[in-house]
């Protein structure tokens, strides 16, 4: 017994010796703890980045026997000049404000409607978690197989109300296209804002709400001038990784139209893809990477300091 | 301080080496299946006397996977078995998407496996990467495949890839609707003719919208609408209208008059409805399903569809279609856009006799008779042969009709696609373009004129 507790002091004082000895320099501590996550950082984020920033000043092509040379800003340039990534791009602002508009506005009648205690709202708030659940693959499939103009359940729903047998051509003519993917993003993204909005209104103090009673304020009075202030930070939390996350839209318009027929639904990731892998212009690829990314910092930035207004 | 010094870089080594080593780790390739079994219950494994050609060695493979390719991959223990070499499959996809990783591998340095699936629109693209078989394989290896099939793996006098199949369309036609009486006087009384399987492409046309017409909510035809299935059957037809893609001189000439007529066609029927408006969202199973529910009356499809599509447990038409050689266009040419799929070594393989020990075996006579079983076209003039007289023995009209069509499209109308790397890139460009002038966003002309500058220019950026 006395032998056993000998060694584990032993073994404790050792540990003790090896952590103040690190303790002894932080500097060192600091480096010894941040050095794993730096060299893995490094590994698989830092130096492909650099390396893919390098490519893009190259004219690299996955097949075509092209030597990697140097050519200064001309993807950069060709850029502007490709009228399928200005319209790609275009497509894709337009995209992303509609979806996370809609959203807001769905989120937040949402988050109104479960904010009141109900029964079921267990229940509720639980099936509004759903669609979070599921992977964009699936979602896509889901609405690719709503929209199909043979078989499809919109269709069919019109012909059932109305008797119109036409096929409505969803996922093939370009604005019905868009206005298809548009529904199932905002239906994949609509109750993750709900959720934070939700959270939001009931964390807000009572006593504005209870002084505009006092004082006779509306229902539209309290929500203006009080609920949507202190909802704001939340709001542009919601905003800002929804944002985000529909400017890297790529998983929904695959599986629905491929950004097709003849490129009429290509949003900006669906195209870095289709040059990158598909027509093997690994550098044009790149070169549209960056720009994109550069696009959705200055978004973020911009958005952030929205926030940081907004917590004022 | 030493003592510090030493203690604190011990414990970032340790570190270091926990992380690569999660790192190695992560980015091993792990088999996804098909790993092979070591050949069991032989007493040769343990006889140092009587040693396998290859005990020991273990080849990887990236490979086509699905449809009648599993069948074949359930024969390769018995390789193992008799050649002591182990086979690990780590990778399976369909043929674009091998495409897609085999690119990047090979631009990368990155293959490492010895032997790939391949197909005669893709390989010209990474010959660079790929071993020429002319040493490992002997003439006598060759001599039974069909000399025409062949070729279509060879690039400047090398062989990169020993074809396992063939493939090339036919029409398949409802027999229903053909031989209906009252859909035959309906159409001898509007476009002056007898109703019967279509030996032109104008008659292929007036079918596909009378049927459409009249044939209580079916589409008259069809075709793939995307990738390089919309391009290779661009390519037939404007070869049936008198065409090509080049010249002698690889100058490009689709947008010339056979290829306006081709696409003019396609966009007629697309607006007289004759096809499905989603049809530029369909590839090989769409169209091949859309038959088989019964919506469309005749279609190019490929022979290996066959056999799921006259089994009644799986489609609505069985024993209700048969085939008909490719309708000819107004040159006299029928379309023949052919392909061989096949197997090739990569030049980074260390095995490179085992990997062309693993290629005979999978292309032998026994395994490609057994794949024709599954629809699909043998590439020895033996299997052929023997197909054919199974089929006459069998004394069924339909099979024996089956395989006289596709005996004569495999000896009249085989034609692959230009064999050059830029097959595909190119097929990129084009094939948007051919969704235009179907959807009617753009004229022939105009849409064949852009895809053309297009392909030159990408054509001159590669070198040529």
């Amino acid at each position: 017994m006395k032998a056993e507790a000998s060694l584990a002091d032993r073994q404790y004082v050792l540990k003790e010796s090896v952590f103040d000895s690190l303790r002894a320099s932080k500097w060192l501590f600091a480096v010894v703890f941040v050095a794993p996550a730096l060299i893995f950082l490094t590994l698989v984020v830092v130096i492909p980045m650099l390396y893919s920033f390098y490519l893009s000043f190259t004219n690299f092509n996955l097949v075509l026997k092209i030597n990697k040379e140097f050519v200064g800003l001309d993807n950069y340039v060709a850029l502007l000049s490709d009228s399928t990534f200005l319209l790609s791009l275009l497509r894709t602002i337009v995209f992303m404000t509609l979806a996370v508009n809609l959203e807001l506005l769905l989120g937040l009648l949402v988050a109104q409607l479960l904010a009141k205690p109900m029964k079921g709202e267990g229940f509720l708030r639980t099936a509004l978690m759903v669609p979070m659940m599921m992977p964009p693959i699936l979602i896509g499939f889901q609405f690719k197989w709503f929209f199909n103009d043979q078989v499809g359940l919109v269709n069919n729903l019109i012909y059932a109300v109305t008797g119109q047998t036409t096929q409505i051509p969803w996922l093939i003519d370009a604005v019905l296209g868009f206005i298809s993917i548009l529904t199932a993003e905002i239906w994949m993204g609509t109750p993750f804002i709900a959720i934070i909005l939700l959270a939001g209104m009931l964390s807000l103090p009572k006593e504005p709400f209870e002084a505009a009673d006092i004082d006779g304020a509306t229902r539209f009075q309290k929500f203006y001038y009080i609920t949507r202030p202190l909802l704001a930070p939340y709001m542009l939390i919601a905003l800002a990784i929804r944002s985000l996350d529909i400017s890297k839209a790529y998983d929904l318009v695959k599986i629905m139209t491929g950004g097709g027929p003849a490129q009429r639904t290509e949003l900006i990731w669906t195209y870095v893809t289709r040059l990158s892998m598909v027509d093997s212009k690994f550098a044009l690829g790149c070169a549209m990477s960056f720009v994109s990314v550069a696009i959705s910092f200055v978004f973020t930035v911009y958005i952030y300091k929205q926030l940081v207004a907004a917590r004022r | 301080m030493k003592r510090k010094w030493v203690m604190s870089g011990t414990a970032v080594m340790l570190m270091l080496s926990v992380v690569l080593g999660c790192a190695k780790g992560a980015g091993t390739d792990k088999p996804n299946e098909q790993t092979s079994k070591p050949a069991s219950n032989s007493a040769a494994v343990d006889n140092k006397d009587n040693k396998k050609p290859f005990e020991g060695v273990t080849l990887k493979a990236a490979l086509v996977g699905g449809g009648s390719y599993e069948k074949l991959y359930e024969s390769i223990p018995k390789f193992e078995q008799e050649t002591g070499a182990k086979v690990q499959i780590t990778y399976k996809g369909n043929f674009f998407d091998l495409d897609k990783k085999l690119k990047i591998d090979f631009a990368s340095k990155s293959d490492d496996y010895d032997v790939i699936s391949n197909h005669s629109s893709f390989y010209s693209q990474y010959v660079d990467s790929l071993e020429p078989l002319n040493n490992l394989f002997s003439a006598d290896d060759m001599k039974d495949f069909t000399p025409m099939i062949l070729n279509g793996g060879k690039r400047d006098n090398n062989l990169y890839m020993i074809p396992r199949l063939a493939d090339i369309s036919v029409y398949f036609y409802r027999t229903d609707l053909y031989n209906d009486e009252s859909n035959k006087t309906k159409f001898k009384q509007d476009y002056g003719y007898d109703l019967a399987p279509p030996t032109t492409l104008d008659q292929f046309k007036d079918q596909a919208i009378f049927f459409t017409k009249n044939g209580k909510g079916i589409n008259g035809t069809q075709f793939a609408g995307k990738e390089e299935a919309l391009t290779g059957r661009f390519y037939e037809l404007v070869n049936a209208y008198g065409g090509d893609f080049f010249d002698k001189d690889k100058k490009v000439i689709l947008n010339q008059e056979a290829g306006i007529k081709a696409a003019t066609m396609l966009q007629d029927l697309y607006k007289a409805g004759a096809m499905p408006k989603g049809m530029v969202n369909f590839l090989w199973d769409e169209v091949a399903k859309n038959f088989g529910n019964g919506n469309v009356a005749v279609y190019s499809e490929w022979p290996g569809w066959y056999t799921w599509m006259d089994d009644p447990a799986s489609t609505k038409v069985a024993g209700k279609f048969d085939v008909v050689r490719a309708p000819a266009g107004p040159s006299g040419v029928h379309p023949g856009w052919s392909g061989a799929h096949g197997f090739s070594v990569t030049k980074s393989s260390k095995n490179k006799p085992a990997a062309a020990a693993l290629i005979k075996f999978l292309t032998s006579a026994d395994n490609m008779y057994a794949d024709s079983k599954l629809g699909n076209m043998p590439t020895r003039q033996s299997v052929w042969d023997k197909v054919l007289s199974d089929a006459k023995a069998s004394g069924d009209a339909r099979k024996i009709n089956f395989y006289n069509v596709l005996n004569t499209a495999l000896k009249e109308d085989f034609r692959t696609p230009p064999l050059i790397k830029e097959w595909i890139p190119l097929s990129n460009i084009l094939y948007p373009y051919l969704q235009k002038i179907i959807l009617g966003s753009t004229t022939p002309k105009q849409g064949l004129d852009d895809a053309a500058k297009d392909i030159e220019k990408m054509m001159k950026q590669s070198g040529n």
